[in-house]
């Protein structure tokens, strides 16, 4: 909108005040959408409060489409993180060092996935609800990570391993104490064929 | 005695800014409304309501017409102005005691003398009719000692949802403070409210900074997480974990559009903040191997890798300049909070005391050269905490709340959000930047985490 054309809606309109004034920062408010207002003398008008959201507009189908894209994706059971032939393994607070129980774990894990040459691994790093949501992502990433580099290591091609982090989004149980919070501590193995 | 009420505008630089809106705005008084659309502008008012100074007087909204509409619009205006007010954290008020003594007045020429009886200096004065399904709703701020209109405003639009005239007011009164009005800012969150049956799902809402009129962003039914505002409060970012992997897309809320910022280049992407200017956006990727402080244009052009330290690396926040990024390290062995500058050099550690800290928010406000932050000082829970970057001293704002983190500043500054509780259970605050008072927002159902209040 030009200028001049919002000067002469500054009467009728006046929508976003400071924002709508030329060159000046803009607001979601009805700047662009609002009708001209029935008052002769100045009203402010307000249709709605602000242009309507996402679910609304006209790309909600395209929302929609890259929504079953991403189901597509998904492998076994990643909602739950539950099930799939490789069990979880576990860490130590704030940590992403594997214990000797996760080695012996993923060397088990090693021997399935030779012996299953088809199947590819999604690690998922899991967190338990201490700590920030942006540490327990990044926590999260390392923990998928070492998991990764020791399967790697005990020759399990790196073209077959992906991970990626949930934090702390997705507990297996959200609930508060000692023994929730070992059991969120993990890396969960999404096995695809 | 309360001070007069006026003060001469002179050269007093600061307020220039809103005593230039005021002329722009100011509209012709009620008895006027019926004269044509031209109407010669009003003389620059030459008052201005000082912090603390002047004592405000709220009366009930008057409704115009008797019938259950007006009157309902009006219960909602009161309301809503003086909770929005009181908000801001500025001013005195005059007890609904002492208002109730006076009786019920001509709002075209209120009794002042009335008014300066109770220790009023400041008397707003609001109406509302509905007819046809919308409402009008209008505004007569008067300095009680010269009894002298400040600000004249009507407000019309559908009567859906009567708290926004009162968010328009209360900013609009804020034009006559040197501060920036908080009452028509969003706060984004995300909840679990509507989670897919059996699948842990999360979607991105708004919400009015008062927790109401929440309203639903994302609905892609996956996992959508850390929202981050543009400074012109038309997009959000945040990461999507809609094609299996985190990555980063950017939310034109009110076109409905969505673009993949960062693509699907593995390592996942996090954590985006933009820029003050809006033209790019910091995060957090472990694209390189290790999870490290990302810088690309907000479209996600031309990515550079700011942070090679080899530890975590995560959580960007820019300075008010835009020149500085505050971000989360356990370089050190713990997580604490570092300063660098926009080519990731001259990184300094910011946070020494305690052995976690973490999700810094940089006070968006050059007054105030702060970082709030998460911090766990006390065994077991996380409270908010902001340290002062020039002194390095540190201020607690919570206590005692389960674990409360993720805070972020309101556009001006002097109010941030957070969210506090243990387990599934969490809930939004928002408080004033000391901490003096901390309001758990009724945000609706299910788990509501990670604000990031925006324009």
């Amino acid at each position: 909108m030009t200028c001049r054309l919002m000067r002469a809606w500054v009467v009728l309109a006046m929508a976003a005040s400071l924002a709508a004034g030329c060159g000046g920062k803009k607001r979601p408010a009805a700047v662009s959408t609002a009708p001209p207002s029935t008052s002769d003398s100045g009203g402010r008008t307000l249709p709605t409060e602000v242009p309507a959201p996402v679910e609304t507009g006209p790309d909600v189908s395209s929302l929609g489409a890259e929504t079953a894209r991403g189901e597509d994706f998904t492998i076994s059971n990643p909602d739950t993180g539950e099930g799939g032939p490789l069990e979880d393994i576990h860490f130590e607070y704030d940590s992403a060092n594997l214990t000797d129980r996760a080695r012996s774990a993923l060397e088990r894990h090693a021997l399935w996935l030779q012996n299953h040459r088809d199947a590819k691994v999604l690690v998922e790093g899991h967190c338990d609800e201490r700590g920030t949501v942006e540490y327990n992502l990044a926590l999260g990433e390392k923990r998928a990570r070492a998991a990764r580099d020791y399967l790697a290591n005990l020759g399990v091609g790196s073209e077959r391993l992906r991970t990626t982090s949930y934090g702390k989004e997705r507990p297996l149980d959200p609930g508060s104490n000692d023994a929730v919070w070992a059991a969120n501590r993990r890396a969960h193995f999404n096995v695809s064929r | 005695m309360e001070q007069p009420a006026t003060r001469s505008r002179a050269s007093s630089s600061p307020l220039n800014r809103a005593v230039a809106v005021l002329a722009l705005l100011a509209v012709p008084l009620l008895d006027r409304a019926s004269r044509p659309a031209q109407v010669p502008p009003s003389p620059p008012p030459t008052i201005v309501i000082q912090e603390g100074v002047q004592r405000f007087a709220i009366p009930d909204c008057i409704p115009r017409k008797g019938d259950e509409a007006s009157r309902e619009v009006c219960r909602t205006v009161t309301q809503v102005l003086r909770a929005d007010l009181q908000f801001e954290n500025l001013f005195k008020f005059v007890p609904q005691s002492l208002m109730s003594a006076i009786p019920t007045m001509d709002p075209e020429a209120p009794n002042f003398t009335d008014w300066k009886g109770v220790g009023a200096g400041v008397l707003v004065v609001s109406r509302a009719q509905v007819t046809g399904g919308e409402a009008t709703v209008e505004v007569r701020v008067h300095a009680v000692e010269t009894g002298q209109a400040m600000l004249t405003k009507r407000y019309s639009g559908r009567t859906d949802n009567p708290r926004v005239f009162a968010h328009l007011a209360s900013d609009d009164i804020m034009t006559l403070t040197q501060y920036r009005g908080v009452a028509r800012s969003k706060i984004a969150f995300v909840s679990d409210r509507d989670a897919v049956p059996g699948r842990k799902t999360k979607e991105i809402y708004i919400m009015d900074y008062d927790g109401y009129n929440p309203r639903r962003v994302t609905v892609n039914r996956s996992l959508n997480i850390l929202p981050n505002w543009s400074p012109d409060g038309r997009a959000l970012a945040y990461v999507s974990y809609r094609r299996g992997n985190p990555d980063i897309f950017v939310a034109s809320i009110y076109e409905g559009r969505s673009a993949d910022l960062t693509g699907d280049k593995g390592g996942g992407a996090f954590a985006p903040s933009i820029s003050p200017d809006g033209k790019r956006v910091a995060f957090a990727s472990s694209r390189a191997g290790n999870m490290d402080i990302w810088l690309a244009g907000i479209d996600g052009s031309s990515p550079r890798r700011l942070t090679a330290s080899g530890s975590l690396d995560t959580a960007p926040t820019w300075s008010p300049t835009g020149q500085e990024i505050a971000f989360t390290s356990d370089r050190s062995g713990s997580p604490q909070i570092y300063v660098m500058d926009t080519e990731g050099l001259n990184v300094r550690r910011l946070t020494t005391f305690g052995n976690w800290n973490d999700a810094p928010s940089w006070n968006p406000s050059k007054q105030f050269g702060e970082i709030a932050y998460t911090a766990r000082l006390e065994s077991g829970g996380f409270d908010i905490a902001v340290v002062d970057i020039g002194s390095r001293q540190v201020r607690q704002l919570t206590q005692g709340r389960g674990s409360c983190e993720y805070p972020s500043w309101a556009p001006s500054g002097r109010h941030l959000t957070f969210a506090c509780g243990r387990g599934g259970k969490w809930q939004i605050a928002v408080a004033d930047r000391l901490g003096q008072t901390i309001t758990m927002l009724p945000a609706g159902p299910g788990k509501n985490e990670q604000p990031d209040w925006g324009p």
